[in-house]
C-alpha cells in the first residue's frame, strides 16, 4: 500500500505545483484548470496502473522503508527536479503509450510484402524496415493515435527522404544549358531495357529546350540497331553518326563528338549496344567508349519491370564503369519501380527520368515525393 | 545475401532446436531465397506453406538421410510447378506448325524468333519467319537481317500498319508454299493503360492466324509483375509455352516461375546469349537449382 500512498502524495504535490503555477501565469490558467479537472477522473483510471507499479517497485519501497527519511526522500527529489518533466512523466502512462515490438510486428510484415511486391530488393526491404522498427519501438504515442497510421506515415516519410537525399534539386537540362559545349552523354544498360527509345525521347526533350542534338549510333552489333536510330533521327530531324556493323563503337562516338564540335552542336547522345553486365569483353568495350568519349554524364538505363536483378546490374555497372544517374523505363506497365528505392538506398544513385510509354514525349521528370507515395499506394 | 538453400539445410540439421522450430527457420530461409530470385511473393508463401506441411506430416524413408529428403521435398514441390523432372517436348505436334511469339517490350522476341528458326532449321524443318511488329522502328529490318544470316525467308510489309493483316497474309503465303514451321514475331506490349488496345490487337492476330502454339517470351530479370503480365497475355491469346531469355546474366528467373503458374504453360527453351545458336532446351533440374541459389542438383 505504501506505493499507492506515494502515488497519492505525488499527485497532491503535483496539484500544489499546478496551483502555484496558475498564480504565476494567469494566462495559462484555463488550460491548466482543464488539466486539473481531468485529474480526478484520471486518478481513477490510474488506479489499476498503480497496482502494476506497486508490483514492480516492491523491492525498492522495502528498501526505502528501512530508512525513516526514505519515504520523504523521493518526493522531495522529484520536486527539486524540473517540474515540466514531472508533468509529462505522469501523463505519459495515462495519455501515452509506448510502442512495443509486438505493436509493430504484424504491420511490418504487411509492409514487407508490399515493398517486395513493388520490386524493392530483398536486402533493401529488410534494411528499411529494420530502420523503421528501430525508430518506432520505444517511442511514446498518444493513445488516441492510430499506431498503424503512424507507422505508414513514418515509412512514407523515410521513403521520401531516401529518394530525395541523392536526388537533389539538380535539373539535368539546366546543367546542360550552363555547361561547355558539346555536352556529351552516354547511355548504357543490359539488353532490351530501352536505351535507344530513351535516347530518342531525350533528344526530343533537349530540342524542346532549344538545345541542338547529335546522336552517335554506337551500337554496331545488334541487327537493325543502326536503322532503328536512323528512323528516330529522321523523324526528330536530328543528325546521326552511323557506324558499320561489327565496327568499332568508340570510333563512332569519337566521330560524333568531332562533328558536334565543328558544327557547334550543344549535346551529343551516345547509344551503346545492350550488354549483359556479366560479359567481360563487352564491359571492356564499353569502358573504351567511355574513355574515348569522356562523357559529361553517364546514364544507366534500367527496366522497372526487372526485379532483384536490377540492383545487381546497377552494382556491376557502378563497379566497372561508373555512372551519374539512372533512367527507369517501362514504368507505364503498371510497374511500381521499387528499384528506384533500392538504388537510392544502396548506391546513392538518383533516378532522373521515368519512361512512361513509347511516344517521344513520354519521358517524365522523376519526382521523389510522388514516387514514394506511389510505392505505398 | 543468402548463400542458398544448402546453408539453410545445414543450419537446420546442425542446430539443436526442436524439429518444429527448425522447420520454421528453414522455411523462412527458403522464402528469402525464393523472393530474392523474384518468384512472386504470394506464390512463395503458398509454396512454402505446402512444403512446411509436408515436412511436418511426413517422415523421411529410412533409406535416405534427412538432409537429402529435405532437399527432395523442396525440389519436388518446385519442379512439380512446371511439370516435373522431364525435359519438355519441343517437336511440333503436327505439320505445318504455326508459332506466334508474344511478350513485353524488349524481352527478346525478335532475337528469339531467329533463334527458334535456326533451331528448327537445323533439325531439318522447312522454316519461315513473319514480321508483324509494325510499331518499333526497324523491327522488320532486324528480322530480315537475322533471316539473311540463317538463310530463312522473312515475310514483311514495310510501311504497312495493319499488324493483323500482315500476320494473316504472311502465314497464308508460307503455308501455301508448303513451309512446315512458320514463326510469327509480334510487337512488344504490356497491355496496361493505353496499351490495352495492343492486347486486343494481339488477340485479333491470334484469332485470325489460329497459331498451333503461342509462346510467351519473358526476360529472366522480370520481377514481381511477372504473374499479372503473364495472366493478361494468357487471357488474350492462350499461351501454350514459355521461353525465358537473357539467362546468361545474373537474374535467377523466378519471375518465369510465376508466369508458369499464371498460364499453366511449360517452359520450353532458355536464351543464353545474343548469338543465333544461344538457345537451349529447358532443363527443369538446373533451373530449380538456380532459383534456389545452389549448384547443380
Amino acid at each position: 500500500m505504501s506505493c499507492f500512498d506515494k502515488l497519492k502524495k505525488a499527485f497532491s504535490s503535483f496539484a500544489e505545483k499546478l496551483s502555484s503555477k496558475v498564480e504565476e501565469s494567469p494566462n495559462r490558467s484555463t488550460q491548466d484548470r482543464a488539466t486539473t479537472s481531468n485529474q480526478a477522473f484520471q486518478d481513477k483510471l490510474g488506479q489499476p496502473k498503480s497496482e502494476q507499479v506497486q508490483d514492480n517497485e516492491q523491492p525498492l519501497s522495502q528498501k526505502e522503508g528501512a530508512s525513516s527519511s526514505g519515504q520523504l526522500g523521493p518526493g522531495s527529489e522529484q520536486r527539486s527536479e524540473e517540474p515540466k518533466k514531472e508533468k509529462s512523466g505522469l501523463f505519459d502512462f495515462l495519455r501515452f503509450k509506448e510502442i512495443t515490438e509486438d505493436d509493430v510486428s504484424d504491420l511490418i510484415e504487411e509492409l514487407r510484402i508490399e515493398l517486395l511486391e513493388d520490386d524493392v530488393s530483398m536486402e533493401v526491404t529488410d534494411k528499411i524496415l529494420e530502420d523503421l522498427k528501430n525508430s518506432l519501438v520505444g517511442k511514446k504515442v498518444s493513445r488516441r493515435e492510430n499506431v498503424e497510421q503512424l507507422i505508414q506515415d513514418s515509412l512514407k516519410k523515410s521513403l521520401r527522404e531516401i529518394l530525395r537525399k541523392n536526388y537533389g534539386e539538380r535539373d539535368v537540362i539546366d546543367t546542360i544549358k550552363k555547361a561547355k559545349k558539346p555536352y556529351v552523354i552516354v547511355f548504357f544498360g543490359v539488353n532490351g531495357v530501352g536505351k535507344t527509345t530513351t535516347i530518342a525521347k531525350f533528344a526530343t526533350l533537349l530540342k524542346k529546350n532549344g538545345l541542338s542534338v547529335i546522336i552517335a549510333a554506337s551500337d554496331t552489333f545488334r541487327a537493325a540497331a543502326q536503322e532503328q536510330l536512323a528512323f528516330h533521327a529522321t523523324k526528330l530531324e536530328v543528325p546521326l553518326v552511323k557506324g558499320k556493323y561489327g565496327g568499332d563503337p568508340a570510333s563512332v562516338a569519337f566521330d560524333a563528338i568531332q562533328s558536334a564540335k565543328s558544327r557547334g552542336i550543344d549535346v551529343v547522345l551516345i547509344d551503346t549496344a545492350g550488354r549483359m553486365h556479366t560479359d567481360k569483353d563487352l564491359t571492356e568495350e564499353l569502358r573504351r567508349v567511355v574513355r574515348i568519349a569522356k562523357p559529361d554524364l553517364k546514364i544507366l538505363v534500367l527496366d522497372s519491370l526487372a526485379g532483384n536483378d536490377a540492383l545487381q546490374q546497377a552494382e556491376y555497372f557502378e563497379k566497372n564503369i561508373g555512372y551519374d544517374a539512372v533512367i527507369l523505363t517501362k514504368v507505364d506497365a503498371d510497374a511500381k519501380g521499387g528499384v528506384a528505392l533500392s538504388l537510392a538506398y544502396e548506391l546513392g544513385k538518383p533516378v532522373i527520368y521515368l519512361g512512361m510509354g513509347q511516344d517521344y514525349d513520354s519521358l517524365v521528370k522523376f519526382n521523389p515525393d510522388w514516387f514514394a507515395d506511389r510505392l505505398l499506394s | 545475401m543468402l548463400d542458398g538453400i544448402r546453408e539453410a539445410v545445414r543450419k537446420f540439421l546442425g542446430g539443436n532446436a526442436s524439429y518444429e522450430v527448425a522447420v520454421e527457420e528453414f522455411i523462412k530461409d527458403l522464402q528469402k531465397s525464393l523472393i530474392s530470385s523474384d518468384v512472386q511473393v504470394k506464390l512463395v508463401f503458398s509454396l512454402t506453406n505446402k512444403i512446411k506441411e509436408r515436412l511436418k506430416k511426413e517422415t523421411p524413408p529410412s533409406s535416405i538421410g534427412r538432409r537429402e529428403w529435405f532437399i527432395k521435398v523442396v525440389y519436388d514441390e518446385l519442379s512439380g510447378l512446371f511439370g516435373g523432372d522431364k525435359e519438355p517436348n519441343v517437336n511440333p505436334g503436327s505439320i505445318p506448325w504455326v508459332i506466334m511469339l508474344v511478350g513485353v517490350q524488349g524481352t527478346g522476341k525478335t532475337t528469339t524468333a531467329g533463334k527458334l528458326a535456326y533451331f528448327y532449321k537445323r533439325k531439318g524443318y522447312k522454316v519461315a519467319l513473319v514480321g508483324a511488329d509494325v510499331y518499333r522502328p526497324a523491327a522488320l529490318e532486324q528480322l530480315q537481317q537475322i533471316g539473311k544470316q540463317i538463310n530463312v525467308p522473312v515475310y514483311g510489309e514495310p510501311g504497312e500498319k495493319d499488324a493483323v493483316g500482315i500476320a494473316k497474309r504472311g502465314v497464308d503465303k508460307f503455308l501455301s508454299e508448303r513451309y512446315e514451321l512458320v514463326i510469327v514475331d509480334t510487337a512488344g506490349r504490356h497491355g496496361y493503360g493505353e496499351e490495352v488496345k495492343l492486347l486486343e490487337e494481339m488477340k485479333e492476330i491470334y484469332e485470325k492466324i489460329k497459331p498451333n502454339e503461342v509462346i510467351l517470351v519473358i526476360d529472366a530479370s522480370l520481377g514481381q509483375k511477372a504473374y499479372d503480365l503473364a495472366k493478361r497475355f494468357h487471357e488474350a491469346s492462350n499461351v501454350g509455352s514459355i521461353i525465358i531469355t537473357k539467362m546468361d546474366g545474373t537474374a535467377k528467373g523466378g519471375g518465369a516461375l510465376s508466369a508458369v503458374v499464371a498460364t499453366g504453360a511449360p517452359i520450353k527453351f532458355i536464351g543464353i546469349g545474343e548469338k543465333i545458336d544461344e538457345l537451349e532446351v529447358f532443363n527443369p533440374r538446373r533451373f530449380v537449382a538456380r532459383i534456389l541459389g545452389m549448384g547443380d542438383l
